[in-house]
């Protein structure tokens, strides 16, 4: 099987070109860049200990959209739902009294963003309404109503900004690890075990195996007796319920308070974390911790003058060469009789 | 047309074919399935340029290198799915690719486009949604849709398959029609009745070489039948039936198709143990719909009763555990997803079957089991069990989601056209598994557009047509005719 | 609407024409955006990416308009830009063959990382205005374009192909039509219509800002959908989210007789009536039937 094709190579070479001009547009030498990525983000506990609060977030959103690529749907907004779950966990930490506060903190986000996309199944299941323009809709939709909400009701009084109050030192998750500056949080195994779970329940299960059918063709899947309506609804809703998680871990581990623009775009990031983990969930694994990498090194760039637009470029190259790739695969496999 | 050859990959599709038309002739292509007729009419159509050969026409040199080139010449082909396109419109349809100039004058267009249907004896209402067409229709449109771009030599791929008998005979009058003014028509059919009676000359071909070339006039059916298969088919006699106690009983089965008509009305029937049921009939007379609702596809009225459980009751999935089985008519769409494995494959549809469950999830070993059960049912060519489905040939293919049927203790059988794609040998044998299967005391149901074959192999043969699901006299069961009356709503 | 309209004038002062104009000013980006989607999707090319032009747009207009002091240069520059991302938008789902979403999703964020990196490097250019073309002819092409576009799928030879390539791309190639040309130049008006969008909106701000369209390609798409895919529709559902967007602007920090609604209310309004309308519940969705397919 030949896995480069000209076309894809061309493709990788347009895009590290890109690249490069980008940097040297923003006035920095790559050599250097790539020194101070290795000095300061790589090499440094306090470096670790960004990539893995950055990682978090990435892990849970790229399974939720993972397995909604799975039954076949393109999950734009785990964004919306990332936001709704954290929301209703902030609500949740700042009113209901320990113990019992973490616990419901988590469910509240959880069941946050399974509403949040249940109507997105809904519409593709009984409408035909393509996912990808509702799941826009929906996360800019969030993006309004939870603004509305930190600079009104939710709104704590002695701040400036459109935020809720901080949570209470009992309702935030423990770092398990505190060595100096190196902070490991609780939600990062969280976020692990998710992860495996992902891949037990979409390898190993029955249920994984009709998601899977129904994803490839669910026409074929309808002969093969999946009900595929019920099936895609109960995926996206389960892929919002993750990505509800990921805004409650956000807020209970790492931000302690919710407010306006509260995701930096996780929804593109997820996406592309979900792609380049390819066939396998675990692949997730190894692709958010690149996208965690690169966010960190794009933000100690950002530091010593580099535009964090660059970020975006990276990452904007690194899914379409991706996915440049990834057909290439699928083209061969079809042809190998 | 000559010394044509054709390779995909490693297989010979056309291997030095001759082919000479005359003008004015409607000429027939006769051949199995994958003798190599269609891809000789790609050729050239310019669809698929050939590998080695020549093609004259009227004494000049020409090379088609797709199908714009050859239609600008005049050649034009109407492939057995049409290319008319739903959405819209007849007229739209008609111009779609030859349209007259860049700004299209609607009415002017619209009474051109009157004058050629005149022509030839059809009417249209050129502003209704293509979607409404019946197939008949639909083939008028493709039709004129060749003459509108002034073809002269017309290649119709399998145009009566979609047509009830008497439309078919209609089709053939016009095609007559079209050869006196100096058309030239190439009809590329496996029906050799259509061949004696409205084709002036008949190619064979066999396993994509030229067998023989000669006018109608001088040959025979079952020649050419032995012509096209190689050896005679002797016909082994059939195991006799025995039918036990009744397995699936339908009761005024009432079933609503697409657009809301009455694809099914009122059908009632019953299959036993230990026998094969054939329903023949033309395309799209409620089969479709009829199988689609058993499975739990579509709702109906009525009963219907498997077992002692009544269907109604059962999801497509308690359908499939209780022992219901289809033979889904479109293998890509219905049956099998190509970019798995033969392994994932054999067990789709069967997953849920107590036997290879464990846990929460598949017993692998079970599923291995039931896929090398399922390609041992046929002699089935592959490299390797894991290999994906889509590098398999479509007859085998097809012998495998046939074989799944069968595996896993089925009760009924429901098979949909189920040896479309294979090669007579493979269907004999075929038919062969499902009858030895209803021996064993389970029944099966299939529906076939052959008559042949319903008539070759089943045990009761019902008739659908217009929704209306008749049975056939035990006394007219081997009268084709009579069947083919009943076929057509006529009085056997 | 007339009650609202008195209300508006009395209480708060608003003319009538006030609102006129800045409904022309809110709607004229997003029609010309939808209109420039419509090609797109017509064609079968599934279209996210319409924020990404639309920014590259304003952001190359502005700049290039600042620094070249000619108003034909920075929309050309604007309008060459959208071109380009719409280009590659065809190489890569149509050539690579890589999904329509993500290739959307990856222009979008190259065009919000380009444009960022530029704005942040040439801050001193950022801070000059720019040589634009009065607003009133952008307003002007908005219908033009609409008018042109519903002429061309009424009664031309382009228009047919674009619309049975984008309902059947397998079909119409036996009809001897060759989608991919179809689908470029499609996607080539796409690239006009999107620059124009974007031009208009950095001639509307006078200067280029860090995500200037907050989302205003999205919308354009819900009014596209709305619009059923047609070109008459789509400009009415443009003009009904302009004339809402104005009214927020206007309205903001007004007192309107005890009406209290949020300015969020408005501002989410446009994608809550698409998402009613997905839903089913404002008729039947007609999207080209052959969208997203090879």
């Amino acid at each position: 099987m030949k896995l480069l094709g000209w076309r894809q190579i061309l493709l990788a070479l347009a895009g590290f070109g890109l690249i490069v001009a980008a940097l040297l547009i923003a006035g920095a030498v790559p050599a250097e860049a790539i020194q101070t990525v290795v000095e300061r983000a790589l090499t440094r506990p306090a470096g670790w200990r960004n990539i893995i609060k950055e990682a978090t977030p990435l892990l849970l959103l790229g399974c939720s959209v993972f397995i909604a690529l799975k039954v076949g749907l393109f999950n734009i907004g785990a964004d919306g739902q990332f936001v709704i779950g954290a929301v209703c966990s902030a609500v949740v930490a700042l009113n209901v009294p320990a113990p019992i506060n973490i616990p419901l903190a988590i469910l509240a986000g959880i069941v946050g963003g399974c509403l949040w996309a249940y109507p997105v199944g809904l519409i593709k299941a009984y409408r035909g309404g393509h996912e990808v323009i509702t799941t826009i809709m929906l996360n800019n939709i969030a993006g309004f109503l939870t603004f509305y909400l930190v600079s009104g009701a939710l709104k704590d009084p002695n701040s400036q900004q459109p935020s809720t109050a901080y949570i209470s030192d009992l309702s935030k998750l423990p770092n398990i690890i505190e060595s100096g500056p190196l902070r490991i949080n609780i939600a990062i195994i969280i976020a692990f075990f998710v992860v495996i779970a992902t891949w037990f329940f979409l390898k190993k299960t029955t249920v994984g195996y009709e998601i899977a059918a129904t994803g490839e063709n669910p026409n074929v899947a309808k002969f093969s007796g999946i009900n595929v309506n019920r099936i895609m609804i109960r995926t996206m809703t389960a892929s919002g319920g993750i990505a509800g998680l990921a805004g409650a871990l956000q807020v209970l581990a790492y931000e302690h308070r919710f407010y306006g623009n509260f995701s930096p775009g996780y929804g593109f990031d997820a996406l592309g974390v979900a792609l380049l983990a390819g066939g396998n969930p675990l692949g997730i694994l190894a692709s958010g911790t690149l996208f965690a990498t690169i966010a960190e090194s794009t933000n100690v760039l950002s530091r010593t003058g580099v535009p964090k637009g660059l970020s975006f470029i990276l990452l904007g190259v690194l899914v379409i060469v991706f996915a440049a790739f990834r057909y290439r695969k699928e083209a061969n496999r079809g042809s190998d009789s | 047309m000559r010394g044509i050859t054709k390779v995909f990959g490693p297989v010979v599709a056309l291997d030095q074919v001759d082919l000479t038309v005359e003008s004015g002739h409607i000429h027939a292509i006769v051949g199995e399935n994958g003798a190599g007729k269609t891809t000789l009419m790609r050729v050239l159509y310019g669809a698929h340029p050939a590998n080695e050969g020549s093609i004259e026409l009227n004494g000049q040199p020409v090379s088609f290198r797709n199908p714009e080139q050859a239609i600008r010449a005049g050649v034009g082909m109407v492939s057995q799915h049409y290319a008319i396109i739903p959405e819209l419109t007849c007229l739209q349809n008609l111009l779609l690719g030859a349209e007259p100039s860049l700004i299209i004058n609607q009415q002017d267009a619209k009474s051109r486009a009157t004058d050629l249907a005149t022509q030839m004896g059809f009417q249209f209402n050129w502003d209704q949604q293509t979607s409404e067409l019946s197939p008949g229709q639909a083939q008028k449109l493709e039709i004129l849709k060749l003459l509108w771009r002034n073809a002269k030599i017309l290649i119709l791929d399998e145009p009566t398959a979609m047509l009830a008998p008497e439309d078919a005979d209609l089709l053939y009058a016009k095609l007559h029609e079209l050869t006196q003014t100096g058309a030239t028509v190439l009809v590329v059919t496996h029906r050799l009745p259509d061949v004696m009676e409205h084709c002036d000359r008949v190619t064979v071909l066999r396993g994509g070489k030229l067998i023989t070339s000669i006018p109608v006039s001088q040959t025979n059916p079952s020649q050419l039948a032995e012509q096209m298969i190689g050896v005679s088919v002797t016909h082994h006699t059939l195991t006799e039936s025995h039918p036990g106690a009744p397995i699936l009983t339908a009761e005024n089965l009432t079933i609503l198709g697409d657009k809301g008509q009455q694809a099914v009305k009122s059908a009632s029937f019953i299959l036993h143990q230990g026998e094969l049921v054939g329903i023949a009939g033309v395309d799209g007379n409620g089969q479709r719909e009829l199988f689609h609702a058993l499975m739990g596809l579509k709702p109906f009225q009525g009963t219907a009763v498997l077992d002692g459980q009544n269907l109604r009751d059962l999801s497509t999935q308690q359908r499939i555990v209780s022992g219901l089985r289809l033979v889904a008519e479109d293998r890509h769409h219905e049956a099998v997803i190509e970019s798995w494995s033969i392994v994932e494959n054999t067990s789709l549809g069967l997953h849920r079957l107590p036997n290879l469950k464990k846990g929460l999830g598949i017993n692998r070993d079970s599923q291995l089991a039931l896929a090398t059960a399922a390609t041992e049912q046929f002699p089935t060519k592959f490299d390797n069990i894991r290999q994906s489905f889509r590098g398999l040939s479509g007859g085998n293919q097809q012998k495998v989601v046939v074989a799944r049927a069968l595996q896993e203790n089925p009760r009924a059988i429901l098979a949909f056209q189920p040896t479309r794609g294979i090669d007579l040998y493979v269907a004999d044998l075929v038919y062969r598994e499902l009858i030895e299967a209803t021996r064993r005391g389970i029944t099966a149901l299939v529906v076939s557009f052959d008559l042949d074959e319903i008539m070759t192999y089943c045990d009761r043969i019902l008739v659908m047509n217009h929704g209306i699901l008749t049975e056939v006299p035990p006394e007219l069961r081997h009268d084709r005719q009579a069947i083919g009356r009943m076929m057509v709503g006529a009085t056997p | 609407m007339d009650q609202i309209l008195n209300l508006l004038a009395s209480t708060s002062g608003i003319s009538v024409t006030t609102l006129i104009l800045s409904t022309l000013a809110y709607s004229s980006p997003l029609i010309l955006c939808a209109l420039g989607g419509l090609f797109s999707e017509r064609s079968g090319v599934i279209n996210i990416g319409l924020e990404g032009k639309m920014l590259a747009a304003a952001c190359a207009t502005a700049f290039v308009g600042a620094a070249s002091q000619n108003a034909v240069v920075g929309l050309s520059a604007g309008i060459g830009i959208a071109i380009v991302l719409s280009l590659l938008h065809w190489i890569l789902t149509q050539v690579y063959q890589i999904d329509h979403i993500i290739s959307g999703m990856g222009i979008n964020a190259l065009a919000l990382g380009g444009t960022s990196l530029v704005s942040k490097t040439f801050v001193e250019l950022g801070g000059k205005d720019a040589a634009i073309f009065p607003r009133e002819i952008y307003y002007l092409a908005a219908w033009v374009a609409a008018a042109g576009i519903w002429y061309l799928f009424r009664s031309t030879r382009p228009g047919l192909r674009i619309f049975a390539v984008g309902n059947d791309p397998d079909k119409s190639r036996q009809m001897g039509l060759k989608p991919l040309r179809i689908r470029l130049q499609s996607l080539l008006m796409t690239g006009v219509l999107t620059g124009l969008a974007g031009a208009l909106i950095a001639t509307n701000a006078g200067r280029f800002s860090d995500e200037m369209t907050s989302g205003r390609g999205y919308i354009a798409l819900a009014a596209l959908i709305l619009g059923g895919w047609k070109p008459w529709p789509t400009l009415l559902a443009a003009l009904a989210f302009g004339f809402f967007g104005s009214l927020q602007l206007i309205l903001q920090g007004r007192d309107l007789g005890g009406l209290a609604v949020p300015g969020e209310f408005w501002q989410a309004l446009p994608y809550l009536i698409t998402l009613i309308a997905l839903a089913g519940m404002l008729g039947k969705n007609r999207a080209p039937a052959g969208l997203g397919q090879p």
